[in-house]
């Protein structure tokens, strides 16, 4: 029953646990945003285990291209560092 | 440490209901056979023999989304078309200038960038034309493009792809144009009843039950699966450059946009 595929699906989930909860706690924006950006692509790669390519397609340019710019342009606007 | 014990609580929560999930079948056993939809999906998304019911694509995914559930993906397009029209009209009054600037990141970044780029765009390309094929499709080839114009305006800036005539104009005309193919794809065969007269349905692909009206599933022998691969060249276009048009607009100082949207009063 736990075959290779269950394995690689828990450990990206972990992975993808673990920097979430950086990027919750975290209060310099732009590492935040990468830590985020870290989730997302162990995101990409539960959606390629789970056998769904179209959706790997359009998660990895937005999960590592297009997320992170536009929230980039944003922080620019704004501070880098949150205020307590 | 009480931080850490809260997290190390939910990290023990996550992992025992992924544990109970999976392996101890809380939720029904996963990865167990094809289900009756999948099934009637999968044999009828590429079936010659069986014309009322097929897409003439063998890809299931894009089949459904242009075809099966064609109209879903149509209201999808218009909330995308809305929101780049909301941050146009946010940042309304804003003239991107064309100016001679070398700003931007070193030599070796750019050069790796001009390698990179053309890549960029043939892999773009290849998923949005194969996207009856294959994995892919418009949305997510205009994604893997839009990933261009924000590298360019990043490592080359903004005025760069203005000098090279990626203009907002240019942009939103393009876009435009996308949606109006859409639209135009999705028409046709309204087009075809008029003059015809026999019945055709709104995003209607191959024939139908009471319908003969049908996009051409081969041009010169090749599949191009009806009104599939004209949904992804539009969806492509109308994806490419809405990105692009927002990262064009995002990429104006903070300062610029404040002068422009304040008003008198700020001034």
């Amino acid at each position: 029953m736990v075959d290779l595929t269950m394995v690689l699906l828990a450990v990206f989930a972990g992975i993808a646990l673990f920097f979430a909860y950086l990027a919750i706690s975290e209060r310099n924006l732009v590492r935040a945003l990468i830590y985020s950006a870290v989730q997302s692509s162990a995101f990409a790669f539960i959606f390629y285990l789970l056998r769904a390519p179209d959706i790997v397609l359009v998660y990895v340019p937005i999960s590592v291209g297009i997320y992170p710019a536009a929230i980039l342009f944003l922080i620019r606007k704004t501070k880098e560092v949150e205020e307590p | 440490m009480r931080k850490f014990l809260i997290a190390a609580a939910v990290i023990v929560i996550a992992v025992l209901a992924s544990i109970a999930a999976t392996v101890g079948g809380a939720l029904g056993p996963l990865f167990n056979g094809v289900r009756s939809l999948a099934e009637f999906y999968l044999l009828n998304v590429f079936n010659p023999h069986n014309q009322t019911l097929t897409a003439m694509s063998p890809e299931a995914v894009t089949s459904i989304v242009w075809d099966y559930r064609g109209l879903d993906t149509l209201f999808e397009t218009v909330v995308f078309y809305m929101a780049i029209i909301g941050c146009v009209s946010l940042h309304r009054g804003i003239e991107l200038i064309r100016k001679r600037s070398e700003a931007g990141l070193s030599r070796i970044v750019k050069t790796v960038t001009k390698i990179l780029i053309p890549l960029n765009i043939v892999i773009a390309a290849s998923i949005a034309l194969h996207g009856h094929l294959t994995p892919g499709g418009g949305f997510q080839a205009g994604a893997a493009m839009a990933v261009a114009p924000i590298i360019v305006i990043v490592v080359f800036s903004r005025f760069f792809l203005l000098r090279k005539g990626v203009t907002k104009e240019v942009a939103l005309s393009l876009r435009s144009m996308g949606l109006l193919g859409i639209a135009l794809v999705a028409l046709i065969p309204l087009i075809a009843w008029v003059t015809t007269g026999s019945a055709a349905y709104v995003m209607q692909n191959q024939v139908k039950a009471d319908s003969s009206f049908s996009f051409p599933a081969y041009i010169g022998g090749s599949l191009v699966s009806g009104s599939l691969i004209w949904y992804n060249i539009f969806e492509f276009l109308a994806v490419t450059f809405g990105f692009t048009i927002v990262f064009l607009l995002l990429s104006v100082d903070e300062e610029t946009v404040r002068k422009v949207l304040g008003g008198e009063e700020h001034e």
